[in-house]
């Protein structure tokens, strides 16, 4: 069987979505995990405090979320628009 | 006038030098989000009664329990006089992107925030106002020495930093509801594919359809948009925050 230049290009483009989409999401998860469980931590301690915690935390995620949601658009583009 | 891109309708108008390209689809359901939120404020106004002893409707309790929550969470940390002035912007840009995400649960309706377009627009006009916010209680000259700080030469590193913010602040908020657009459509397609290719469960396949199809609604466009929404509004408020204080 032959694979021809093109085709081998868009089996990559597919391999390096994959990838790109696999690998960048660990980091975001982790970070997300590790404020949610301080947050928990501080509203077991802190009931009282929830609200701003609550708040804090989610702005935080958002934030660390950033570097997930970049390699999602890498992933769109290499899937659709390259 | 009218031209296809791929599947999408296209509007390109001349203006002198620029060719304009609208979306025809977003901007139609933009339009629409604007008319709800519209008749929601006509509908929501009509509970304020005339004299201020009369009885609490409940669309005034709610009126009130929705302000009360805009400003205790939207805009917590800003100075009574600014909160004043924001208030209308941010309440108006959370409710904006909320209705934007909750639309893509009725079917064939595309959320507006699913173009860049439209989020970009958005996170820009946060920049251009917190720097407006910013000139106006600091004064220029404080504003623009801040970013010489705390040294003079990290000054292309603030400017990055600037920029960055405000590309992530909409990036944020169109790969969230895009990629769960996207989701949503290939996990249906492919439980289609699965489940009608199994012999036994074939003739059901409406029913898994319609219990997944729900769940992922449920799930991407009520939670995640709403979480969304919230998001894009606190980081509004953040930014302007951060720059006006």
């Amino acid at each position: 069987m032959n694979i021809s230049g093109e085709q081998f290009v868009e089996a990559l483009k597919y391999l390096a979505a994959g990838l790109c989409m696999g690998l960048g999401a660990i980091g975001p998860a982790i970070g997300e995990g590790i404020a949610a469980a301080h947050a928990l931590d501080g509203m077991a301690r802190q009931p009282e405090m929830e609200g701003t915690l609550l708040r804090t935390m989610i702005i935080g995620q958002a934030i660390s979320e950033s570097t997930g949601i970049y390699s999602l658009v890498v992933a769109i583009i290499l899937l659709f628009v390259v | 006038m009218f031209e296809r891109l791929g599947q999408k309708l296209i509007l390109k108008l001349q203006l002198g030098p620029l060719v304009v390209s609208l979306d025809l689809i977003t901007v139609v359901m933009s339009l629409v989000v604007s008319l709800i939120l519209i008749l929601l404020a006509l509908w929501l106004r009509r509970a304020i009664p005339r004299d201020p002893e009369a009885p609490v409707s409940r669309r005034l309790a709610f009126l009130s329990m929705a302000f009360e929550f805009f400003h205790e969470s939207l805009l917590g940390g800003f100075s009574p006089e600014l909160a004043k002035r924001l208030f209308p912007m941010i309440t108006t840009l959370f409710l904006y992107v909320l209705f934007s995400n909750w639309i893509s649960v009725v079917p064939k309706a595309e959320s507006p925030t699913q173009n860049l377009n439209v989020t970009m627009g958005l996170a820009l006009m946060v920049y251009v106002l917190s720097h407006y916010y910013a000139i106006k209680t600091k004064g220029a000259r404080v504003h623009f020495r801040g970013y010489l700080e705390p040294y003079a030469f990290l000054l292309p590193m603030n400017i990055i930093g600037d920029f960055g913010r405000t590309l992530s602040h909409g990036f944020r908020l169109f790969g969230n509801i895009f990629g769960g657009a996207i989701l949503t459509t290939i996990v249906l397609g492919l439980t289609g594919k699965v489940i009608a290719a199994m012999p036994v469960v074939a003739p059901f396949a409406f029913v898994f359809g319609t219990g997944i199809g729900t769940f992922l609604n449920a799930w991407f466009g009520v939670f995640i948009g709403a979480i969304q929404a919230l998001v894009f509004a606190l980081l509004a408020s953040v930014y302007i925050r951060l720059m006006a204080t």
